[in-house]
């Protein structure tokens, strides 16, 4: 008895574009986490910290567990509000 | 044009403090633990250093002029080095895996109990401290201690 199998062309082609699409978004955020999933529900608290871990390490996701600070980190985060003229002393 | 925002990272040079602190005033290294650690570390630092927070947060609800709280800011500072260092020393790669398991769950320590589960047993037999949480209830077993909590990862 010949089955419709045509029929699963289009049902088929739907999983693939949807499954694809979800998994290249999740791999494009992975990706820009480093490899981790993305953070969520971020409050002001968490965006401060995830600055000041830019600040120590170069990347809002990057963790350091060293205790004392690179060089430079004290006063790195002044250059927000500094003065253009400084730079023409 | 005068507030410009400069991002540190594209600085061509070093920035040079204008107004820098006097030499009298003893020099304290930054903490470097970047956020996962600490939310790690932070009920052993809150166990480890509570006389010098405690001064610390006095201080501050005299007089919130940071000119005010220098000295026992930096006895904080130094508190939080110290104990990172020896949680590094002594109980190093269960530290790591605990704040390693909280970067890939959102910073929730509901996601990451078995490793603070190890984490807790290595601090307080290493160096003797444990993790309470203030404001439970007399009663109660504390959150972290309860061996089949309703909220977890995935629904019950």
């Amino acid at each position: 008895m010949p089955v419709p199998w045509e029929a699963l062309i289009p049902f088929g082609l739907l999983v693939t574009m949807f499954g694809t699409g979800g998994t290249l978004l999740n791999a494009s955020k992975r990706a820009q986490n480093q490899g981790k999933p993305p953070r969520y529900h971020l409050d002001a608290w968490e965006n401060m910290m995830m600055e000041r871990d830019k600040r120590l390490t170069g990347h809002p996701r990057a963790q350091r567990d060293e205790p004392i600070a690179p060089e430079g980190f004290e006063t790195s985060s002044v250059w927000y509000t500094e003065k253009v003229s400084y730079h023409y002393k | 044009m005068s507030n410009v925002y400069h991002d540190p990272a594209e600085a061509p040079q070093p920035y040079k403090e204008p107004t820098p602190l006097p030499d009298d005033i003893p020099k304290v290294p930054e903490v470097g633990a970047t956020s996962a650690p600490l939310k790690s570390a932070a009920f052993f630092i809150g166990d480890y250093c509570k006389e010098y927070n405690e001064d610390f947060m006095l201080c501050k609800a005299e007089n919130r002029d940071p000119g005010h709280c220098l000295k026992e800011g930096r006895r904080v500072t130094r508190c939080a080095i110290d104990l990172i260092s020896k949680m590094r020393e002594n109980c190093g790669q269960v530290f790591q895996d605990h704040w390693q398991c909280l970067e890939k769950n959102n910073h929730e320590y509901y996601l990451c109990r078995q490793p603070e589960r190890a984490l807790n047993k290595c601090m307080f037999e290493k160096l003797g401290l444990t993790k309470t949480i203030p404001g439970t209830p007399p009663g109660k077993t504390p959150i972290h201690e309860v061996r089949n909590p309703i909220y977890t990862s995935v629904q019950r």
